[in-house]
């Protein structure tokens, strides 16, 4: 339904609001916005989630690459690309924000390869997008990405959009820094076209990604879609070239329809529970630290130990990342006595929504007693992933 | 990302349920590990396929 006009003073009182010439509308209104369609599209766009870290994490190809702070984004070093980000969270942020991430280089690249990428992105379920009610093959129907950024170096920079399901498509665009270590707000529209396709599944489906750095082969014409590689432009600076760069990025929400900076929704703040509980669908944190309880655990056979961890329901069945070493992990109960476990496995039983594990090396215990599994070491982390990526 | 990690089949119930991927010791002797659900929609088991696709090898259950 088109709406022309609204009727704010019946808003104000309370009132059904009423669009003009149109239906009541009874929902939809939350925190300010006027389109609402549910969740937001990016999953921890004000950066306020970052299970794994809150604190700095110096990330590298093949170093701590990846997922390592803030939840659902990402720090990828595409084709071995060269320099080192520490990322973290971040207090810093503009006004109406708690924090923001910080991708501070501490490591400079002067030399980006041919080949090379290093990229900050979120990538997103194909079904989301699907279900989104973005009209995704028509060029007329439009999403728009908004997003702060604070940067120490000014220039031209590049934002990626990138289809995964049936021929991928990529599309990038510009944008400008204009003062450094100023918080500025910017605004993309991207349209559809006829050949995106986009499944009805958990897989992931679409990326959005801010380039950092990209080399010659990766580069692309802002402002189309295309089969071919398009991560950034040949404008796109080197945010690499030295060590005295730092950006923080916040604010960032994906919404459908074609807007500016001043018809933008506002940005759908979120409670710090909600925000979790939808990282959670990818990333669970489950112990960190010293003698904390992972579930209670059951002495299958004279060597065997099972837990069952029931889970907020995940994207699909999760692998199990924990750190192990000597006395890590430990299993009790049955008047105080204490084992370790030298190794945990995910079962073939587990789904999304419950986990089993295993471990083949306790010893000690007695068959169909119950216990208790812990952590026994200050370094011992155990969690749950179903990210993609 | 396995660099100079080992991998190994678990077995439950006789099948191979998940790959253990053990990643090289840090200096205080504790390692990463990772319990890998066989399971095509996993990203780390679509990651191993690619790893076993360039030639690498994992080990069979006990």
């Amino acid at each position: 339904m088109a709406l022309s006009k609204i009727d704010v003073a019946n808003m104000l009182t309370g009132a059904t609001p009423v669009a003009n010439g149109g239906t009541a509308l009874t929902s939809g209104f939350v925190n300010g916005r006027t389109n609402d369609q549910g969740a937001p599209i990016i999953v921890n766009g004000d950066m306020a989630i970052a299970q794994r870290s809150s604190s700095t994490v110096a990330q590298a190809d093949d170093s701590n690459e990846g997922f390592a702070t803030v939840d659902r984004f990402m720090l990828k070093f595409g084709n071995n690309a060269g320099g080192t980000i520490t990322t973290s969270r971040d207090t810093t942020a503009p006004t109406g924000f708690g924090q923001s991430v910080k991708l501070n280089v501490t490591g400079a690249d002067t030399s980006v390869a041919a080949t090379h990428i290093v990229e900050f992105t979120q990538p997103i379920e194909a079904q989301v997008i699907r279900n989104s009610g973005w009209d995704y093959t028509s060029s007329s129907s439009y999403i728009t990405l908004s997003f702060q950024i604070r940067s120490s170096k000014t220039g031209t920079y590049c934002v990626y959009f990138q289809t995964l399901d049936g021929t991928s498509y990529m599309y990038t665009a510009e944008y400008t820094i204009s003062s450094a270590d100023t918080w500025e707000q910017k605004v993309i529209t991207v349209p559809g076209n006829s050949n995106l396709q986009f499944d009805n599944n958990a897989n992931v489906g679409f990326r959005v990604g801010w380039i950092l750095a990209v080399g010659s082969s990766r580069y692309g014409t802002a402002g189309s879609w295309t089969t071919g590689s398009a991560y950034g432009t040949s404008n796109n600076v080197n945010f690499l070239d030295s060590t005295d760069n730092i950006a923080y990025i916040t604010g960032v929400q994906l919404e459908v329809g074609q807007y500016t900076s001043s018809t933008l929704p506002s940005f759908q703040h979120e409670s710090f529970g909600d925000n979790l509980l939808r990282c959670k669908r990818y990333y669970q944190h489950i112990v960190d630290g010293n003698h904390k309880l992972i579930s209670y655990a059951h002495w299958a056979s004279g060597s065997q130990v099972t837990f069952i961890l029931n889970t907020t329901e995940m994207r699909d069945v999760p692998t199990l990342d924990y750190d192990n070493g000597n006395d890590y992990w430990g299993i009790g109960g049955a008047g105080g006595s204490t084992n370790t476990l030298d190794n945990l496995i995910i079962d073939g039983y587990s789904t999304n929504k419950c986990i089993g594990l295993y471990s083949g090396t306790g010893s000690g215990g007695t068959t169909g007693y119950a216990y208790y599994g812990f952590s026994d070491n200050a370094s011992a982390r155990l969690a749950l992933t179903s990210e993609i990526e | 990302m396995f660099k100079d990690c080992t991998m190994k089949y678990n077995k439950q119930d006789g099948i191979n349920v998940s790959i253990q991927v053990v990643y090289p010791d840090n200096p205080d002797g504790s390692h990463r590990e990772m319990s890998v659900p066989i399971n095509n929609n996993n990203t780390e088991y679509q990651k191993i396929m690619k790893w076993v696709a360039e030639g690498n090898t994992i080990e069979e259950a006990d």
